[in-house]
């Protein structure tokens, strides 16, 4: 049975601390190995998941939301209105989803201060930066110093929403769609579409389009 | 809790590495630990929040300095201990002592394929009306928890807006304690000025997602 005790899980750590294997890659090899022996893992299943990280998951997913986004008004009116039920067209499916859209006034900017809550299945595995103290801390305070670090300078007039992850709502923000871009179909779109443009530490997409067109 | 989680706001963390490579995982053993994650058998009373309260439960040092994805092997360990399915010896060494468990069997590669892309979704049905609509101004609750809870720091005793409504979800903080109950769930926007005594962008907010237990009226 579960102890749903606090004071029990953070003994437990304070033993864990001195006792596990002194490196990452050890700790993980005797955690697999003990679970296989138990029956509680099977390793192919374990394989299946690390292909599909390589294969099926990863930000081309979200990409494709932000193309047709794009080139549909209608499916772009139904993401905001319910980004879970308009993705399923999509056969891409991602929980509790909100999209959230920059405009020339707005930018968006996501965060878990809490923990790294992220639309996985959308975005692929969140970026180690997104998981650390200093954009957890940082990016609720000083968004402007934030984003001044990844390169995005905002100019004053242009409002900061940001969107701290505490529930299970995933977000995703839809950047603007850039200039020089008329006539492109949604593939052609998606390839313009990066991971940090849809957290929000990228906003102008332009410096992309001279490499596609 | 006043955990070291808790890390919205907090000064002193540094610069963040915005030229990390884009790969989704940078070392193979943490692709190893999140796929084991996903396809381990779980009990019957562990859940999201469980899980989330056991991470913030690390010893503050190792919190703060171990990699990710090592944080969440030595929180299942202590889950695994903690439910009486293995020892600590077990874990450190990675041989069994014992037998495992009465549970169905682990997920197989083939239940994988299903699995990549889950809906999961965490809102359900209420009786109850919200307590509080559009447009309201409420205050984030001072109260302090001292178990698992969803409402960081930053925002406590801030007075906010009520800018959106997504039905009932699942409460956190009972939730981590297996107790299933669902409460009304608000996006609350605050302004930065009201959040941060330094803060001049007027304009700038805020916004966190807060059940109705953690709000009340101004």
């Amino acid at each position: 049975m579960t102890k749903h005790d606090s004071h029990a899980i953070a003994d437990v750590h304070h033993e864990l601390h001195s006792h596990l294997p002194p490196e990452p890659a050890l700790r993980a090899k005797a955690l697999e190995s003990l679970l296989v022996e138990k029956g509680m893992v099977d390793s192919a299943a374990v394989d299946a998941w690390i292909e599909a990280y390589s294969e099926q998951i990863g930000p081309k997913n979200g990409a494709r939301i932000i193309a047709r986004s794009w080139v549909d008004a209608e499916f772009r009116a139904r993401l905001l209105a319910d980004a879970s039920e308009a993705i399923t067209d999509l056969e891409l499916q991602q929980g509790h989803l909100i999209a959230i859209e920059n405009t020339a006034e707005l930018h968006n900017l996501v965060v878990c201060t809490l923990c790294s809550c992220y639309p996985m299945g959308l975005l692929g595995m969140a970026p180690t930066w997104y998981k650390t103290a200093a954009y957890r801390s940082r990016s609720v305070r000083e968004p402007r110093v934030v984003l001044d670090e990844f390169g995005v300078g905002l100019s004053a007039d242009i409002r900061i929403k940001v969107w701290d992850s505490t529930a299970e709502l995933r977000y995703m923000v839809i950047p603007q769609r850039p200039a020089g871009t008329d006539g492109w179909d949604e593939e052609k779109l998606a390839e313009l579409v990066t991971r940090n443009s849809m957290i929000g530490t990228e906003r102008d997409l332009s410096k992309y389009v001279g490499a596609q067109s | 809790m006043d955990g070291i989680h808790d890390l919205g706001g907090r000064h002193g963390f540094g610069k963040i590495d915005v030229n990390e490579p884009e790969e989704q995982f940078h070392d193979p053993y943490e692709a190893r630990i999140r796929s084991i994650v996903n396809a381990m058998s779980r009990a019957p009373d562990w859940n999201l929040d469980w899980f989330r309260h056991c991470r913030e439960l690390i010893d503050p040092v190792d919190y703060l300095s171990r990699p990710y994805f090592d944080q969440w092997a030595q929180t299942y360990c202590a889950m695994l201990i903690n439910s009486g399915w293995a020892t600590v010896e077990e874990v450190s060494t990675g041989k069994s002592n014992g037998p495992g468990p009465q549970l169905p069997p682990p997920m197989s590669a083939e239940d994988v394929r299903a699995a990549v892309f889950s809906a999961k979704r965490f809102d359900a049905p209420i009786e109850a009306a919200p307590a509080y609509e559009l447009g309201q101004a409420v205050r984030a609750s001072t109260s302090v928890p001292t178990g698992h809870t969803r409402l960081p720091i930053y925002a406590r005793g801030r007075l906010g807006r009520i800018a959106n409504h997504h039905g009932a979800h699942v409460f956190p903080d009972g939730n981590a304690l297996n107790e299933k109950n669902h409460e009304h769930l608000y996006t609350v926007e605050f302004e930065v000025m009201e959040l941060w005594p330094e803060a001049t962008d007027v304009a700038d907010t805020v916004s966190l997602n807060l059940w109705e237990s953690y709000l009340e009226l101004p």
